[in-house]
């Protein structure tokens, strides 16, 4: 696992009030599915910001851009994250 | 006529948590200058405001149909009347997608006890949306 989505999972784990363990999910698991409600997923992108100081437009403050553990490292790879190999 | 209805709940201290981690980097992402002021600057019965807010935004959202789209949080915006009662006003790309759906008018209802916020929204459709030829 990168060190991008240990970050990722571990944000989940803090700010995703999800009832099963972020470590648990797989990258493509459905994270609304999974219990990820809307206000969550607010508190799961600023998080994000903090961590890769980064900040999320308005263009990727969608649903899908928090729907898996891909996607969102997807959409940080988008705003210059360097995502490392797994 | 065609009626939608949309409802959603908030637990306010999830909103206070938000605030006071995040402070106005959450304020500002979700509410509106107008909705900001509505609730006062009291956190702890800020927050309870807010959740109503926040939980009339997703109402809304589940009446619109979205197409893979999400509008901005504040494009969907709650507002007091002189009389004291809250509406519903869209902006933006949220009043694109009511207008295309039909959208005509919208009646909204707050509620808050137990640590949750409730709100419930009405929407009334015209019986052919706007922009269709049929």
């Amino acid at each position: 696992m990168s060190d991008v989505d240990a970050t990722i999972r571990k944000v989940l784990e803090t700010h995703g009030r999800l009832p099963v363990s972020a470590s648990a999910l797989k990258d493509d698991d459905d994270l609304y599915q999974s219990g990820l409600s809307s206000h969550a997923s607010v508190n799961v992108m600023l998080a994000l910001e903090d961590a890769f100081d980064v900040e999320f437009p308005d263009a990727l403050l969608r649903k899908g851009t928090f729907q898996s553990v891909a996607a969102i490292r997807e959409a940080l790879e988008s705003l210059g994250v360097v995502v490392g190999p797994g | 006529m065609k009626i939608l209805v949309g409802i959603d709940v908030q637990p306010i201290d999830e909103v206070e948590a938000s605030m006071s981690e995040f402070g106005s980097r959450y304020t500002r992402r979700l509410f509106t200058d107008h909705e900001l002021q509505s609730c006062g600057e009291n956190p702890r019965t800020a927050a309870s405001g807010l959740a109503g807010r926040f939980a009339a935004k997703e109402a809304v959202l589940k009446i619109l149909d979205l197409q893979g789209t999400i509008p901005s949080w504040k494009e969907i915006e709650v507002r007091r009347t002189e009389g004291g009662r809250p509406e519903i006003v869209l902006s933006g790309g949220a009043a694109d997608l009511a207008r295309r759906q039909g959208v005509e008018q919208m009646s909204l209802s707050l509620s808050h006890g137990g640590g949750i916020a409730t709100a419930a929204v009405v929407a009334q459709l015209a019986q052919r949306p706007t922009g269709t030829s049929q």
